[in-house]
């Protein structure tokens, strides 16, 4: 259960939202690399392997969707965990997601970053963390 | 001009005046000359010559009368004759152009009076097809008297294609896919929303409202339908809705960095930080916490109002769905002092039908409100009663009450009690408008039980997942109250 041995790559467009979860999550201990849009998202999984995704859905050019599609189409033997970063109502959404393979979603705006950090931690470690709203819907 | 033509004879005399000449010529002139019997003959013969040539003369006018009465009868009506010959031929030439006069006269008048009430009858038309709302009058058969434009634009037909047809086989109307007949919709007073299906199956949202002419059979009109086109106000509708929507997704992005930002400011200086400052910080966090709320709000309403509010019903454990909406809100009661129980239930909950979701909210929701409008050492109790079809879920607080008046508006959108005297009344006036909604997706019901000052009890239904039997609770009361629904809103 060593942070530091994982590393995360975290694509999301909005500076803040994406400069406040890389803190926190280095903070937690991991290795965190982002990128601000799919293409250099997609490059960056091309170049290096990380252990999660954190994916924005909303992103400008190729969005959180076509990225997820496009690596798996190159990977599919990847065990990289996806979770998606989403916006209230984008239910439709979520489950092309979760049919692509993604494992968990969480919905930005009701999550506090740190809540962000133990979801990342629990999909990678298990749940043994503090407790947090359900992070799978109810169907998939 | 005035004379009488019968009068007249000047024609006669002349005539007779040249026959007398012609026949008087040869023995005039044998009364001087004597005459063998041929010159006699060639003076007869010559006089009779000379005698047609002049009754020729003066019988010329006659072809003019006849050409002019030709020319006139063709349809100039500005010919007039011109004899001045005396005679009778004058006579007839000043009548036939005093005939000519007076009835050019009546033909004018006649053309400016025509010309008028065409004029009248365009200016109607006019009128008519300016106006916005489709207009149909009909007879007492029902058949299609009169459309105007925008009843055109409605119905998809031409002109030719209504007048004189009934209207019965022109338009179907359609309301929740119940057809509405003609007699029905032919009646004074009809006013409702419908579909109307035209031409070519041409469907149009409006609303149609009739009025009832029919007292004078002359004009043969009985009644008048007007049809409000709606699919332009759905429209603006639809926009309305998009753009409610686009704005509250875009406030929500700079909104989720306000909140993050804040929450890990709080949580990293909260050892370093003075009291005082904290409570600064903690207030303005709270505040975008609310303002989260609100807009997640205005979404649920948006999708409702949109009809894409998703609610997946399967069947679902309850009591763990009761038993974390509770304990989400412990924190939120202790720190009002209120007492926040949820009551077990004996047996088991059987498993509901519905959205987990979707139901968290609708729990959470009543129970916060319950909380929001209980002073500091009240109850908030959640209890569940189980018939053999369905769950009753209440949610009774020791609150401020609902005044007897609010109830009936309590669920409406943007409804919120007034001169409830109370700081904590800072609601959106949504949160019930959603859960009903959701409850109602959910085939359940909800009613509110209230006295101002005494608290408030609201319930709702959800039905039982499985059918197989075993009745956990039978209780005969519960059914009655849920049948009686006394209170169902």
């Amino acid at each position: 259960m060593n942070p530091a041995a994982k590393k995360i790559l975290l694509v999301e467009d909005e500076d803040f939202i994406r400069e406040l979860y890389v803190r926190q999550l280095s903070k937690a201990g991991f290795e965190v690399k982002s990128a601000a849009d799919g293409q250099t998202g997609l490059e960056t999984l091309k170049n290096e392997s990380f252990d999660l995704l954190l994916l924005d859905i909303m992103l400008p050019g190729m969005n959180g969707l076509q990225l997820l599609r496009e690596f798996k189409t190159q990977n599919p033997a990847s065990t990289m965990i996806t979770i998606l970063l989403t916006n209230l109502g984008q239910e439709a959404v979520i489950k092309e997601g979760f049919e692509l393979g993604a494992q968990a979603y969480l919905i930005k705006a009701s999550y506090t970053p740190d809540q962000v950090v133990n979801e990342v931690k629990n999909a990678l470690f298990g749940s043994n963390q503090t407790p947090t709203p359900p992070a799978t819907p109810n169907q998939t | 001009m005035e004379q009488k033509p019968a009068d007249k004879k000047t024609l006669h005399i002349k005539i007779a005046f040249i026959v007398i000449s012609a026949v008087l010529l040869p023995y005039l002139v044998g009364l001087f000359i004597p005459l063998n019997p041929i010159l006699s003959i060639l003076l007869a013969a010559i006089s009779a010559v000379f005698s047609i040539i002049i009754i020729f003369l003066i019988l010329k006018p006659l072809q003019e009368v006849i050409n002019s009465t030709h020319i006139f009868s063709d349809g100039n009506l500005n010919h007039r004759i011109d004899i001045r010959t005396g005679d009778e031929f004058e006579s007839v030439g000043n009548s036939f152009n005093l005939m000519a006069e007076k009835i050019s006269k009546t033909i004018q008048t006649y053309e400016k009076e025509k010309d008028i009430a065409v004029s009248q009858k365009s200016k109607f038309e006019e009128i008519l097809s300016s106006v916005i709302d489709g207009i149909i009058a009909l007879d007492f058969n029902k058949n299609v008297l009169f459309l105007n434009k925008a009843s055109k634009e409605i119905t998809g037909y031409t002109e030719a294609e209504c007048y004189g047809k009934s209207i019965a086989q022109l338009i179907h109307l359609f309301s929740n896919n119940d057809e509405i007949f003609a007699k029905t919709y032919c009646q004074e007073g009809f006013n409702q929303s419908v579909n109307v299906v035209g031409k070519g199956g041409k469907q149009t949202k409006v609303s149609i409202m009739t009025a009832q002419v029919g007292t004078s059979i002359q004009t043969n009109l009985s009644c008048i339908l007007i049809l409000h086109d709606l699919s332009k106000e759905e429209e603006l509708e639809q926009m309305k809705l998009d753009f409610v929507s686009m704005a509250s997704h875009e406030l929500k992005t700079p909104l989720t960095s306000i909140i993050g930002y804040l929450s890990v400011t709080l949580d990293e200086i909260k050892d370093k930080l003075p009291g005082e400052n904290l409570e600064l910080l903690r207030k303005a966090f709270i505040a975008a916490q609310q303002l989260q709320t609100l807009i997640t709000n205005l979404l649920n309403v948006n999708k409702i109002e949109r009809d894409q509010l998703s609610v997946s019903p399967e069947p679902v454990e309850y009591f763990p769905i009761l038993s974390k909406a509770t304990e989400d809100l412990r924190a939120q009661a202790n720190q009002k002092n209120i007492i926040l129980t949820l009551i077990p239930q004996n047996q088991p909950l059987p498993k509901v039908l519905a959205d987990q979701i979707r139901l968290g909210e609708v729990v959470g929701n009543l129970i916060a409100n319950a909380i929001n409008y209980t002073n500091p050492g009240g109850k908030v109790e959640i209890s569940t009663q189980v018939s053999p079809t369905e769950i009753t879920t209440t949610v009774s607080d020791t609150g401020i009450g609902i005044p007897q008046e609010a109830i009936p508006h309590l669920f409406n959108k943007f409804f919120r009690v007034s001169n409830t005297g109370q700081k904590a009344n800072k609601g959106t006036g949504l949160g019930l408008y959603i859960t009903k909604s959701i409850i109602e997706k959910l085939h359940g019901k909800i009613w509110v039980e209230s006295e101002a000052g005494k608290g408030s009890k609201f319930s709702f239904t959800l039905p039982i997942a499985t059918q197989k039997g075993s009745v956990l609770n039978t209780d005969q009361f519960t059914s009655y109250a849920i049948q009686s629904g006394s209170l169902n809103y």
